[in-house]
Formats: C-alpha cells, structure tokens, sequence
C-alpha cells in the first residue's frame, strides 16, 4: 500500500513539474517561417482584442481590419471589445496568466510594455520580423521608445500620438504676436503677455498654464524640453543631478506664480473636467496656448471653433534649439500574447496594422491619429485635419520619445516626481534639490520593489 | 393482582422480544450512521455557502497572507522574500537592493488620513444620524415623507454622490462657492486645497447617512414610553430625558454604528478615488490634492494595480486586517463598561 501511494506522488510530482515547465514556457522555442500567403491554408479565426469603446471607433476599426480579411481569405477576426478601457491591459494580463489570451492585442498604453518584455507576456517578434524581412526603419524613431525594452521588440505601433503646441492666432493678432515661441523664455514672455483677468483678479484668459497634468502637460513633457532624462547609466535615478529637471521646474513655478497659485488653482478647478468636451480651455477661447496631443486638431474641426488657431513643436529650452521640434510620441500598439494559439496567422494580422497603408489611412482619418509610415502620412487618401503636419514633423524628430520612460514596474515611479512637483508649486518647499533627491530614492525603491530578487 | 397478570405481561412483552436484540456495538454503529446522516445533510444544505467562503473569502486570505511574504506581481510564481514587505511598509532593517532604512515613503500619510476620517468621520455620523433621527420621531404628519426623504441619498451610489459633490463644490463654478461667495465670505477651494478635501469628504458622507438614520430611528423608537413618563413625574428637563433615558437605551445603536463606522473608516476609498481622480482630471499626483486624499485603500490599490506589487499590497491588506479587527475587539471590551441592553450592561 505505502509503495503504491509513493509512486502514486512520485507521479503527481512529476506531473506537477511538467505542467509548471509547459506553463511557464512561453512562446514556441523554434523559430518561425515566413507563411507562404499564396499557398492554400486551413481556415483560421484569429482572436483579437481592442481597447476602443466608442462606438464609431469600433465601427472605423472593424471596417479598417476588414481589408485584412480580403487579403487573407483564409483568416477570419473574431473581434473582441470590452466596455471599459482603463482596465483593458489588467485584464490582458489576467488572461495570459490563465492561459486563455487572444491572438492579437491592441492596447492604447504603452506604459505596460517593459513589463510584457521582461515577464514574457507578449512575444518578442523579432523572429517573426526577421523570416518576413521587416524592420523598424518602417517607423520613426521614436517607436522604439515604447515598443520594445531591452532590445526585445513586443509591440509595433498602430498610429501615434504626437504632442505639440496649440495657440489662438487672433489672441496673438492682438497682442501684436506673429510667430508661435520657440524657446522656454519665449513661451513664459508671451504667457504673461497674453494673460487676462477678471476685475476681481482671477484670471479669463490664461496666456499658458503650466500646472502639472492640466489638459496633457506632464513634467516630463517640461522636463524634456530642456533635454532632462530620468535615469543615468546606472539604471537609478537622477533627477537631482540631471540640471534639466531643476531647470524646468524652477520655470513652472516662476510662471505659476505669476498667476498666483490660488488663482491658477481656481482656473485649472474650472477647466478641467472639460478637457473632453467641446467646452475645452483651448476651444472655449480661455487660454491663448496649451499643450496638446494631435488628436485636438480633429476635435476642433469638429467642433467648429470659429477663431483662427495653428500649431507648432513645443518650445525647447533656450540654450537646447537644437532640440526644437521634438516632443512626446507614442500611442497605440499591438503584440501577440504569450500563450497565442495561432502565431504566424497573428504575426500577419500586426504585420497588417503597423504598416499596411490603406488600413492605417482609414482609421487615421477616422480618429485623427499621425499614421505611423511615411507610406500612409504621404498617401493622397489621408485627410488630415488642419494642422496637423506639425505632429506628423513631431513624431518623425529623431529627439522625440515617449514619455516617462518605460519600466517593467509600471507608470507608478513617476507619480513620485509629479507629487513632488506639485508640493514644489505650491512652495510647501523651496528645497528643489533636496526634493528631486528624495524622489530619486522614492523611484529607485520603487523598481527594486517591484523587481524580482 | 389480575389473574392474567404475569402471563399477559409475557405475552405483551413477547411480540418485541422477536425483534432481535443488538449488541452494544451494532446500537453505536447505528447511532453513528444516524448521526454522519444528519451531519450530511446539513452539510449539503451549507454546501453552496461553504463553497462560496472557501473560494471567494478563505482562499483568497489564504493566498494573500502567503503572498505578503513575497515579492508578487501578478504574473509567474511568487517569490518568498520573508519580511521584507513589511521591513519596507515600517522602515525596519535592511532589504536586499536597497539602502538601509529604506521605507514607503507614503505609508504613514495614507496612516494619518484614514485615522484623520475615522477620528472624525464616526463621531459626526453618529452624531448627525442620532440627531436627525430623533427630529424625525417628532412630525406628527407626513413622518413617512420625511423618513423617505432623509433615507433617500443612501440610495444613490457613492460614485455619483462623489461625482455630485465635485461639481458642488467647485471653487469656480460650484453653486456652493457661488452662495458663500455672494453673502461676502472667501469660499474654499474644496478639492482642490489639501486644508479643505477631508472636510469636503465628510460633507459628502453626512449627506448620505440615511441608513445610520433609520437605525436611530428604530432605537428611539424602542424606548419604552411609560420610562420617560416616569422621569418626567419626577420632574426631568428635557436634557435629563436624554441623557437618563434616550442615551442608555440606545447605546447598543450606538455602538452598532461606531463598530461599523471604524470599519467602514479604515476600507474607505470610493469617494476619496472618484473625487480625487474627478476634481484634478488626469494628475499622476498621489492623493491629490498634496496627499491629503491619499488613504490606506487608495495607496494599497495604487501598489497593487498600478504598481503591480501585490506581495507589498498583500501585506498593508494584512496589517489594515489585523489593525481593524484590534479596535474591534478593544471595542467590544470597553462595550461591557457603557453599551446597556436592556434592564443590564452587557
């Protein structure tokens, strides 16, 4: 009976063991061949997931992907949307974990990518790049920043968005400004000048407020523009000892003193639940400049604003010009999850979206996104908004990137920096290198927190 | 003695001498089988219970106190790391990785501002409801209108009374700000000033205490009539009443509401999550506005979700579990000193 029982373990040991290994495995070991596309194949359903949620967006994606289908009779899309996108990557994960992940993902935030790298749960596609001849050249620069991490390519975009700067023309004409500024100096010179207050002295117009995350502007967007980078060689930290960070926010806090922080408070309470409506600051003519993604220069048309307004890269610090034209890129990506049933057939389906022209010239149309290949940015069938080739300009700078950058431990180490900023503001210190150490420490423990020993 | 009398006795008792006689042995058996038989069947009508809190309570606290030992981040196997989560929620010793002391920086001011709402978030609750509550016990008509009414805000869900309350209390635009603003005061920036979020919080919870009300209700309601009588003859103010009569008698309301209240008060999160998130739009800023809405479930579900940490997060869960149950049962000590269940103290 005992001898009967232990083998009886031994068995359920061993058994234990390899399925640990087969779940643990990941992606196929053998590297994958180019699927000849002119061949016959048996009928195949790929499952893909995407975060969007409108209703007309998920209508614009079914009809953009819906070439894919023609192109490779073989292939059908079993097209999955989910209600909510916030927690879009969290259920992503969940499904990986349990096995059960879709063959292609689209995803709008790129933040969780060093984690898809480094915990295996997106495959690094390079194989598939390599037996079908692709390369990232097909993209901009700035791609790179947030599809891969450490060298292993998981993601490839699918449109992008592009930050720059919005200002109201008429307001300009009449403060007797022609040109947009070009430089951190300008921008401040041209904020104040085009301030307006009320006779009680809160403020109606605001020339540029630069309080942290009001519409789009993080301080890594500030902090980039004097060419700041959060981490050194070493991996950890070094806000405090990188002069750009101490530069830009010593900026923000003299241009939001000139408001006053109160009233700049009171302005930003009454705003900023309208980034998303038509009553936007921008739109509802209450700021004369503000930091924006590409996406506002559809909103407007829409919208119908009536004054005249352009765009223009994000001033850069004065003694950095040449870093003028630069700005935050990044947006949509799509992968194929560890664990996918049907990878070269998935392969071609993100293969389709990160480069196909048609494919990406219908959905930019749709959303007003910057399409991610000269082919489609250069294409006589994108219609771009007004506008709007200073983002197609912005993403194609060698200097953009996406912004913060991407750690396997998440977004979360930057909420550190941009709640020290926020103290910083409001002078609960005037410490600012004190400070910036500290949140050297805070993002170092942070990561090594969230790192496996 | 009747002449038949042994003879019909064996005659009466013979018809169960046929049943066979068991052993001492075969009666245990039997009354075992009797007894696994009753056990069964309570146990198959509890099964669909005990399945649930295996799987959905016991389970996950099982696997939670295992995961506050290590380093989880919801993807692979967990690592053991012993007390290292908890070294770095408290700042004690040395944690591989990282230099000594190292601590989470913002775990005792998710600390201060749950105790902050605990400390007086409970007092004002049970204040308010018992008071409103004994105004209602005075109409003598449309009392059920106005218990509707007062009852009616606990219905609405706590994300739309935060996000309510987040346009009321706008420093611009706010009809709040506007009154206050009009009679010639400085109105508060509410949400938006660290000074002025707690309170604005506590506002929102006193509009919404209409289950804490019923409850008073039926408490006052179950004071015995002929007691105030009683003091009244010998002469109570109204004071008196209270403080003689209404006070002693709803003590176990009382202290029925401060258990949960501190309960409720260590879990809170919804209103400070919706409000913050709502009032500051996209702000990376933990606990916005300056940390002042930073509380202990709002800094364990950042660590969790938005970190991805949740061997740490298992830990603040453990230390958030064993905290509340310590003031439960210092409660229910100090209970048999004040709470007075009718004619004697529990």
């Amino acid at each position: 009976m005992r001898r009967t029982l232990l083998i009886l373990a031994l068995v359920a040991a061993a058994l234990l063991i390899t399925t640990a290994a087969a779940c643990g495995g990941g992606g196929s070991s053998s590297s994958p061949t180019p699927l000849d596309t002119s061949a016959s194949h048996e009928p195949v359903t790929l499952t893909v997931w995407h975060p969007w949620t409108v209703k007309s967006e998920k209508e614009g994606f079914s009809t953009a992907v819906a070439g894919f289908e023609e192109k490779y009779p073989w292939i059908t899309l079993d097209i999955v949307t989910f209600p909510n996108s916030d927690e879009f990557d969290q259920t992503l994960i969940k499904n990986i974990n349990a096995g059960t992940p879709p063959d292609v993902a689209i995803t709008f935030d790129a933040s969780f990518v060093a984690k898809y790298a480094v915990d295996d749960l997106w495959q690094d596609l390079r194989p598939y790049m390599e037996a079908s001849n692709f390369s990232m050249d097909e993209f901009a620069p700035a791609a790179l920043s947030y599809t891969a991490y450490q060298g292993e390519q998981v993601a490839l975009p699918v449109l992008t968005d592009a930050y720059g700067l919005y200002y109201n023309k008429d307001m300009f004409a009449k403060a007797g400004l022609s040109e947009p500024p070009k430089t951190m100096t300008e921008l401040a010179d041209y904020g104040k000048k085009l301030t307006v207050t009320n006779t009680d002295g809160s403020i109606d117009i605001a020339g540029f407020m630069p309080w942290p995350d009001f519409n789009q502007l993080g301080v890594s967007d500030l902090g980039g523009q004097w060419g700041g980078t959060y981490f050194g060689a070493d991996g950890k930290a070094h806000l405090a000892t990188d002069p750009a960070w101490s530069s830009a926010l010593t900026w923000q806090r003299d241009l939001i003193d000139f408001y006053g922080t109160d009233n700049a408070k009171k302005f930003v309470a009454t705003w900023v639940d309208k980034e998303w409506t038509p009553d936007q600051v921008f739109e509802a003519g209450h700021v004369a400049m503000i930091f924006d993604g590409e996406w506002r220069t559809k909103m407007i048309q829409n919208d119908g604003v009536k004054f005249d307004w352009a765009t223009a890269p994000f001033p850069a610090a004065d003694d950095k010009p040449d870093l003028y034209g630069m700005g935050r890129a990044g947006g949509t990506i799509c992968g194929i999850p560890t664990g996918a049933k049907n990878g070269d057939a998935a392969w071609l389906l993100v293969q389709y979206m990160s480069t196909d022209t048609d494919f990406l010239v219908s959905l930019a149309n749709m959303l007003g996104n910057v399409p991610t290949t000269a082919a489609a940015a250069n294409s006589p069938d994108f219609v771009p908004p007004p506008n709007f080739q200073t983002f197609i300009d912005v993403w194609d700078n060698p200097n953009s990137s996406w912004q913060p950058p991407i750690v396997p431990t998440g977004r979360g180490y930057n909420d550190y920096f941009a709640t020290f900023d926020v103290k910083w503001i409001n002078h609960q210190t005037d410490d600012l290198q004190g400070g910036l150490q500290e949140v050297d420490t805070q993002i170092d423990n942070e990561i090594s927190m969230g790192q496996a020993p | 003695m009747s002449a038949g009398g042994p003879a019909a006795t064996a005659e009466a008792v013979a018809p169960v001498s046929r049943i066979p006689r068991r052993s001492p042995a075969e009666r245990r058996r039997a009354r075992r089988r009797s007894a696994v038989r009753k056990y069964a069947v309570v146990l198959l009508l509890l099964a669909p219970w005990i399945i649930g809190f295996v799987a959905f309570t016991l389970g996950p606290m099982i696997l939670s106190a295992y995961w506050s030992f290590c380093h989880y981040d919801m993807v692979g196997t967990p690592k053991w790391i012993g007390l290292n989560n908890f070294k770095f929620m408290f700042g004690l010793g040395h944690i591989p990785g990282m230099a000594p002391g190292a601590q989470d920086p913002y775990y005792w001011l998710s600390v201060r501002n749950t105790l902050w709402i605990i400390v007086f978030g409970v007092p004002l609750r049970i204040l308010f409801g018992m008071l409103t509550a004994m105004l209602l016990t005075r109409p003598k008509r449309g009392v059920n209108a106005y218990r509707t009414l007062f009852y009616m805000p606990s219905m609405v869900a706590r994300v739309a009374t935060a996000l309510v309350f987040v346009y009321l209390l706008n420093p611009a635009t706010g009809p709040i700000n506007r009154i206050i603003e009009a009679l010639g005061f400085n109105a508060p920036l509410w949400f938006f000033d660290p000074q002025w979020a707690k309170p604005a919080l506590l506002i929102m919870g006193l509009w919404g205490i209409g289950d804490a009300i019923v409850i008073y209700l039926a408490g006052l309601l179950n004071v015995p009539r002929d007691l105030y009588e009683a003091i009244a003859i010998e002469g109570a103010n109204a004071w008196q009443r209270f403080r003689h009569v209404t006070l002693p008698l709803i003590t176990p309301v009382i202290f029925f509401t401060l258990i949960m209240g501190i309960i409720d008060g260590f879990q809170y999160f919804d209103q400070a999550y919706v409000a913050g998130n709502v009032a500051s739009g996209q702000s990376m800023e933990l606990g916005r506005p300056e940390g002042s809405l930073l509380f202990y479930g709002l800094w364990l579900y950042t660590k969790a979700f938005r970190s991805f940490q949740l061997g740490y997060a298992s830990a603040m869960a453990w230390v958030l579990f064993i905290a509340t149950m310590a003031c439960t049962v210092v409660l229910m000590l100090t209970s048999r000193r004040w709470v007075y269940y009718g004619g004697r103290m529990q």
